[in-house]
């Protein structure tokens, strides 16, 4: 090819994906909750092209674009799921249907391999409204593994947004000391941060850590992403003094970290706000399940957002992962600000896990958006339509089946 | 005739002096304090008899509600509630809780609430195990609770017997006993008990060994009662001549329900366990009062409402275990809309977070049938988790619904309560104030929460 005809090539192909390929879609007249700095717009319009939002407005017009009138309706984000098992398990007590443990590897355990875009769990959530599952392992060790990012699409190839974004750990329940545990999480944090020099061979022979704790390579590695500031450790907390440990914890160790559960962050609200270290918040629970978190209680996610730190919103559990939203209203109920409680299910967990370009309406995000009949957070509104990158994925789920099979009757 | 008479009525109050004998002990004691005289008015009001009053009054007096409905002459000098804008309720029931039996904080050494130690544990009873200083008690007092039903667990075939409290601090179990509620009987189908005695190489392993389990347990009641009738006919001679047949509190139990005076509150999921079930409930002529969980209730809807048995469900669990994976949310609609709108369903929490909102468990269910074509009112789905629980636990005569005559457990809401963000303002047990969002003091803590984080302050 000469250089003239590459040149007409280039501009041909330029010509045929601006004017045929391209695709917009033009939401309009809807009730639009950004969960950006705009907040709320009553009587917008999107304009969605090639699964990016492109322009958030009202009266917006495309020659090019399908339009759809959307007066009534409420748009907004798609939600994101914090530290769910969606797409790892199907049924709970069905061990041979669980892919979210394991015994063999810790730290180092990522379930990308495992993941089901077809587990019934998927559709179900989608209709549910959330879209993006930061799906993490469950084993019950000190690590439970990586965390990775899946959209709800459904798709056998595409389903992957981000591999091995955080690290998650627990610290409470078992019968052996927090203290012992935050010193083995201290150790393996050390000897993570040795591996590749010469002293880690030595170190490693003269057992460095504990009989019977044993990291492979892949384990430890995975640490070391943790002391490398590249990935968050998340750890499961509760109580008021044990949360002040893991703040000192990563202040010492100079590591990202998140606190998972948070139900007495109330009371160390002013030094997780200093610290600036988020939370995730499952705010519907209540309970003083144990006497780790005998300080429980409902206006938790409230008190932590007036301290200026940042809430993320989930659910307990990973079948319901979508009555995250049933929380957040609760928390709203308990003085939480609406916008902060839908921020909190969306732009928040995106922003804390770097998921770029999602968790909130604004141009040049891609354009997961969900429709509903009403107020998000509202129990007796649902979701009428979903968009995942600008197009339309049907909200069919094999419950809705039953149901048109027994009403019908 | 009149012998013929004589002889069933000597019978049936034979077995019931016989099968009473131990209902002498554990006698409920709760007595509420007197209640002031109060009137609510301008509510709007969702009475649990299926009616709404838009804008209406309640009269309490002496503990009962003593007025209700438009225009009522407001009395004069007594305390007077203005519910502009409030929504007014009967007080929620559960009818499927477990507090006190596994209280919080969850530990080993007061998780009381399954004798799992033999596939029939008739002979246990839930109140025996309930821990009055739980302090998920005055959480669900929060959120509306006022009487709760406690069973036993689900490990077991036959697990034992529940009983209905009222949801009151208390220092005794028999203190907070719902003054004349029957008692009931725990029984569960599927997966749980084949799970817990399959799992120990007994049985029963299969579902079929649950059936043959239940089916046996009856036989041995039914030869019980049999020898206690058989003792009852002697004469007084003969009588004096031989001890009567030594008491067994298993088939005590079990004979209560065969005489009609213990409720079978059946942990049950699949439709056609359910439908397996009625038949044994047919062989052995008793009755089942409600199939707890239920998950696959919409699937026999018409089934239940022909045989009268309610149906208690969640709004939206599923997916726990291979039972539960048929879940769909229309489940309470399409039970409650059975033949023609006269099937019983009832909402229940089975969890001490679901229980502090009973209410949005309802609206969900509510909007999920009318969003599949039903048209079901809140003057309706409220009776899920009022007067339809107070039917199945037998108590529908004094609690349940806004009627005159009834205990004043009375629930007064800052709007509609179908919503998420709705939340209790007053909740009167009988009509005392347990629980008034103004007084901080209210709900009364349990011992439990006095000085445990703090030792001056309670627990929140």
């Amino acid at each position: 090819m000469n250089q003239n005809k590459k040149i007409l090539f280039t501009l041909l192909s330029l010509f045929v994906s601006t004017f045929c390929l391209t695709e917009e879609l033009l939401l309009k007249n809807a009730k639009i909750h950004t969960a950006s700095d705009r907040g709320t717009l009553e009587n917008a319009d999107i304009l969605i092209r090639d699964g990016i939002i492109v322009r958030i407005g009202k009266n917006l017009v495309s020659s090019r674009a399908v339009e759809r009138d959307l007066s009534g309706k409420v748009i907004s984000p798609g939600l994101i799921a914090p530290q769910t098992q969606l797409g790892i398990v199907e049924i709970e007590l069905v061990p041979e249907t669980r892919d979210d443990r394991s015994d063999i590897y810790s730290a180092g355990l990522s379930i990308d391999s495992a993941f089901n875009p077809s587990s019934t769990l998927i559709p179900y959530n989608l209709t549910g409204g959330i879209t993006l599952s930061l799906t993490t392992p469950s084993s019950s060790g000190l690590f439970s593994g990586l965390t990775s990012v899946f959209s709800l699409s459904g798709s056998l190839e595409n389903s992957l947004v981000n591999s091995n974004i955080a690290l998650s750990a627990n610290i409470s329940g078992g019968e052996d000391s927090m203290a012992a545990k935050v010193q083995l999480l201290r150790d393996s944090l050390s000897l993570s941060a040795l591996i590749g020099s010469k002293k880690y061979l030595e170190i490693h022979r003269e057992s460095f850590l504990p009989d019977g704790v044993n990291y492979s390579t892949r384990d430890l590695l995975s640490l070391k992403r943790v002391v490398d500031k590249e990935i968050p450790l998340v750890v499961t907390a509760n109580r008021a003094s044990d949360i002040l440990t893991l703040i000192d914890f990563a202040k010492t160790n100079n590591i990202n970290l998140i606190i998972n559960g948070a139900e007495e962050g109330w009371r160390v609200s002013k030094q997780l706000s200093e610290a600036r270290v988020p939370v995730i918040l499952q705010p519907i629970d209540n309970i003083p399940n144990s006497f780790n978190e005998l300080g429980s209680r409902l206006d938790n996610a409230s008190l932590l957002h007036n301290s200026g730190v940042k809430i993320l919103i989930g659910s307990h559990e990973t079948h319901n992962a979508y009555l995250s939203r049933q929380g957040a209203g609760i928390a709203v109920s308990y003085g939480l600000p609406w916008e902060e409680a839908l921020k909190g299910l969306t732009k928040n967990i995106a922003e804390v896990f770097k998921i770029n370009k999602r968790g909130s309406i604004q141009p040049g995000y891609i354009a997961d958006i969900v429709i509903w009949n009403g107020d998000p957070l509202e129990v007796t509104s649902f979701v009428e339509e979903v968009y995942l990158s600008g197009k339309s994925i049907p909200t069919r789920n094999r419950s809705m089946r039953l149901k048109e099979r027994y009403m019908t009757r | 005739m009149k012998k013929l008479l004589f002889i069933i009525f000597f019978g049936v109050s034979c077995f019931w002096s016989l099968s009473s004998e131990d209902t002498k002990a554990f006698q409920s004691t709760y007595k509420p304090a007197n209640s002031s005289d109060i009137f609510i008015e301008n509510a709007r009001i969702l009475t649990g008899t299926g009616k709404e009053i838009l804008r209406g009054s309640i009269l309490i007096s002496s503990n009962k509600i003593k007025a209700i409905g438009e225009n009522l002459p407001k009395p004069l000098g007594i305390l007077v509630i203005d519910a502009n804008g409030k929504w007014v309720t009967p007080g929620i029931i559960d009818i499927h809780s477990h507090m006190g039996v596994y209280p919080a904080p969850g530990l080993r050494s007061s998780s009381d609430g399954n004798e799992s130690t033999s596939p029939i544990t008739a002979h246990v009873w839930a109140e025996h195990s309930v821990w009055t200083q739980d302090p998920q008690m005055p959480l669900a007092l929060k959120g509306g609770i006022t009487t709760f039903h406690v069973l036993p667990g689900s490990a077991n075939l036959i697990g034992g017997r529940g009983v209905t409290l009222k949801n009151i601090w208390s220092r005794t179990v028999q203190g907070m006993k719902f003054p004349g509620a029957p008692y009931t009987l725990k029984m569960a189908c599927g997966e749980n008990p084949k799970r817990v005695y399959g799992g120990r190489k007994s049985e029963p392993s299969t579902r079929m060994g649950n059936v043959a389990g239940y089916r046996k347990a009856w036989i041995r009641a039914q030869g019980y009662r049999n020898k206690l009738a058989e003792y009852e006919s002697k004469s007084e001679e003969a009588k004096e001549l031989e001890y009567a047949p030594t008491r067994d509190l298993e088939l005590e139990t079990l004979v209560g329900v065969l005489n009609g005076e213990i409720l079978i509150q059946n942990h049950c999921y699949r439709g056609e366990e359910m439908a397996v079930m009625l038949d044994i409930a047919e062989e052995f002529n008793y009755k089942v009062t409600t199939f707890h969980h239920a998950i696959e209730a919409y699937k026999v809807a018409d089934i239940l409402a022909d045989n009268g048995v309610c149906a208690a469900m969640w709004a939206d669990w599923w997916g726990f275990k291979h039972e539960a994976f048929d879940m769909v949310w229309e489940n309470a609609a399409i039970v409650d809309q059975a033949n023609a709108g006269n099937g019983c369903a009832i909402i229940h929490s089975d969890s001490s977070v679901g229980i502090q909102r009973l209410n949005q468990e309802a609206a969900k269910a509510m909007a999920a049938g009318n969003r599949a074509g039903f048209s079901i009112s809140p003057s309706r789905a409220i009776q899920w988790i009022t007067s339809n629980p107070a039917k199945a636990l037998g108590i529908a005569d004094k609690a349940g619904s806004l009627e005159v005559g009834k205990m004043a457990d009375v629930v007064i809401w800052d709007g509609n309560p179908f919503s998420v963000y709705t939340k209790t303002e007053k909740v009167f047990v009988d009509g005392v104030l347990l629980y008034d969002k103004d007084n901080p003091l209210t709900p009364k803590a349990t011992d439990f929460e006095l000085g445990i984080i703090t030792s001056e302050g309670d627990r929140l």
